[in-house]
């Protein structure tokens, strides 16, 4: 991959990001580390719906789907049947990538609306398939606690899990960058056009699917041996997909870096908020501050900060 | 047929049905190599319903397409592409909010995942299919939206000569077009013709536009064929004359 001046200014930014959170454990409470943890599971998912949705225009309303197909898978040979987590959590990116093939049909017919509803439909398929097929096996709606975890404290949870998120954002980052992230975007402008161009659809979807499942898959399977525990109700409740979406959007859709943006702002936002309104009450504060960023700027919190940095530039020149 | 010798295009008894309107009427008609063939017709007449066929944007109903000896009925639009047909719409589709370098760059991305993350932008190949119809150094940098009609056009006709075509069908290529616009694109057309040894069909309205360009013409009329010929005997023609006043 050719790699320009830019590209690597940026890739400064992102080494930047990287040390100054590795710095954070040495001047922040373990507290705050778990609430920064799920803020990068968050991301994580944001991410993977981001690579999909937002560059190729195909929205999931399913993203939960994968997840819980990554998070069962290893928490159903981890826990029910002793497979060690070093071969369940592989096995369960790799259901993952097959639940994403699943996820890419109906994308060979149809889009918009259409595509949504029918992966709002996949997520629900699985969330009633887990508490009646096999309930011994799923655990039913009780779902399965108990999981082992991948490591102890939260000092050390936070690194994996910041780890993780900081190596899928940079390569999905830099994916974006390269022609592959050009003829993807082109896809959500006019895809009959890029087939004009002699480019087979199929094959560019059937990348974006794959690489989005992979990602869910690899977040989903960590992340519920992280809160060792999975149940049906929590993983396919609607509040987790706007949860994905919202981050996703108010960080700025189609940018990589927006989505990891918005996970934080709202993760950390939802949690501090919760001494002052400790009821459901903060979500409707949540949801008021998130319509008013989309009035003002749909484009996120990214376009604002990259706003703010070429104008520090120009004011610097 | 096979080999070089034969026609570039030939359509053979093409139909096309949509519920019960018979849109195109069992077709046929060749085009050799170089030659530039005027389709026209009054509106609905079926010709972007054939042009849609020939790109496989449609499934024909029955009939046949060959390209340079190969039947290619069943092959997919991408892979029509590959072999030498491309095509430009009457709505031009630009990638909206691509800079017109951009629009290139798809063009011109190979149809491989691996090469497209592996291999850069050529930027400098961009700026020459760019500048090749036309566009400026400061217009390759612009969005679409910041283009005229006539640039549009040009902007389609960059992205085609990307995908290094054989046979290039024109959708009513000068609508929307003020003279001079439509002068500077039967210039471009000209010269790419001469320069690639391109082959176009061309569909337009725009009768006076169309004329010098064309060694030959086929009319359609409510799908079916009607006349066939040199532009001066079709224009004189009683059953176009019939199509397109009604008389």
């Amino acid at each position: 991959m050719a790699i320009d001046r830019e590209t690597m200014r940026y890739l400064g930014w992102w080494l930047a990001f990287g040390v100054l959170m590795c710095l954070l454990p040495l001047v922040v409470g373990t507290g705050t580390l778990r609430i920064l943890i799920f803020a990068h599971f968050l991301a994580m998912f944001a991410m993977s719906w981001d690579f999909l949705s937002g560059r190729t225009g195909y929205i999931s309303f399913g993203h939960p789907f994968l997840i819980g197909i990554a998070g069962y898978t290893t928490a159903i040979l981890s826990f029910r049947f002793d497979v060690p987590i070093y071969f369940s959590i592989p096995a369960a990116i790799v259901a993952t990538l097959v639940g994403g093939t699943l996820f890419f049909l109906p994308a060979l017919r149809i889009r918009g609306t259409y595509f949504a509803l029918v992966t709002l439909a996949f997520m629900e398929i699985l969330y009633q398939l887990t508490k009646v097929v096999a309930p011994k096996v799923t655990g039913g709606t009780r779902g399965i606690s108990g999981l082992e975890s991948i490591v102890t404290g939260a000092v050390n949870n936070y690194y994996l899990s910041f780890g993780i998120m900081f190596v899928i954002g940079v390569v999905l980052w830099l994916l974006i960058r390269t022609r592959l992230g050009v003829a993807l975007s082109a896809i959500r402008m006019n895809e009959e056009a890029v087939r004009s161009t002699g480019h087979s659809t199929t094959k560019l979807k059937l990348f974006a699917f794959s690489v989005s499942a992979a990602v869910s898959g690899v977040g989903g399977a960590f992340y519920v041996h992280y809160i060792g525990s999975i149940a049906p109700r929590g993983m396919f409740e609607i509040n987790f997909l706007f949860t994905i979406l919202v981050a996703a959007l108010l960080g700025g859709a189609e940018t990589i870096i927006g989505p990891i943006m918005g996970a934080y702002f709202l993760t950390v936002l939802l949690e501090y908020l919760r001494p002052v309104m400790p009821g459901m009450e903060r979500y409707l504060l949540y949801g008021g501050i998130a319509l008013v960023l989309y009035v003002v700027r749909p484009e996120g919190i990214y376009s604002i900060i990259a706003d703010a940095g070429r104008k520090v530039q120009e004011w610097r020149r | 047929m096979s080999g070089a010798a034969g026609p570039l295009l030939e359509v053979r008894d093409l139909h096309m049905t949509f519920g019960g309107i018979r849109a195109v009427q069992g077709i046929s008609f060749q085009v050799a190599e170089g030659e530039t063939l005027g389709l026209i017709g009054p509106n609905g007449a079926g010709k972007t319903t054939v042009f849609n066929m020939i790109m496989a944007e449609l499934k024909p109903t029955s009939g046949e397409i060959w390209f340079g000896g190969e039947n290619v009925t069943r092959v997919p639009t991408h892979e029509r592409v590959k072999r030498g047909i491309a095509r430009t719409y009457q709505v031009p589709q630009p990638f909206g909010e691509m800079s017109v370098g951009s629009n290139i760059r798809v063009g011109m991305a190979p149809d491989n995942i691996w090469k497209l993350i592996s291999e850069g932008a050529d930027l400098a190949a961009e700026a020459e299919i760019g500048r090749s119809v036309g566009f400026s150094d400061k217009q390759i940098d612009a969005p679409p939206s910041e283009l005229a009609m006539g640039d549009l056009r040009r902007l389609e006709m960059a992205r085609n000569v990307a995908v290094s075509p054989r046979l290039l069908l024109l959708d009513e290529v000068f609508a929307g077009l003020t003279l001079r616009e439509i002068g500077q694109i039967s210039e471009l057309l000209v010269e790419k013709k001469r320069k690639d040894g391109l082959t176009y069909i061309i569909v337009s309205h725009d009768l006076r536009a169309l004329a010098p360009l064309v060694d030959r013409v086929i009319v359609m009329s409510f799908g079916a064929l009607i006349a066939e010929g040199s532009f001066d005997e079709v224009v004189k023609d009683e059953a176009v004359r019939d199509a397109y006043l009604g008389q």
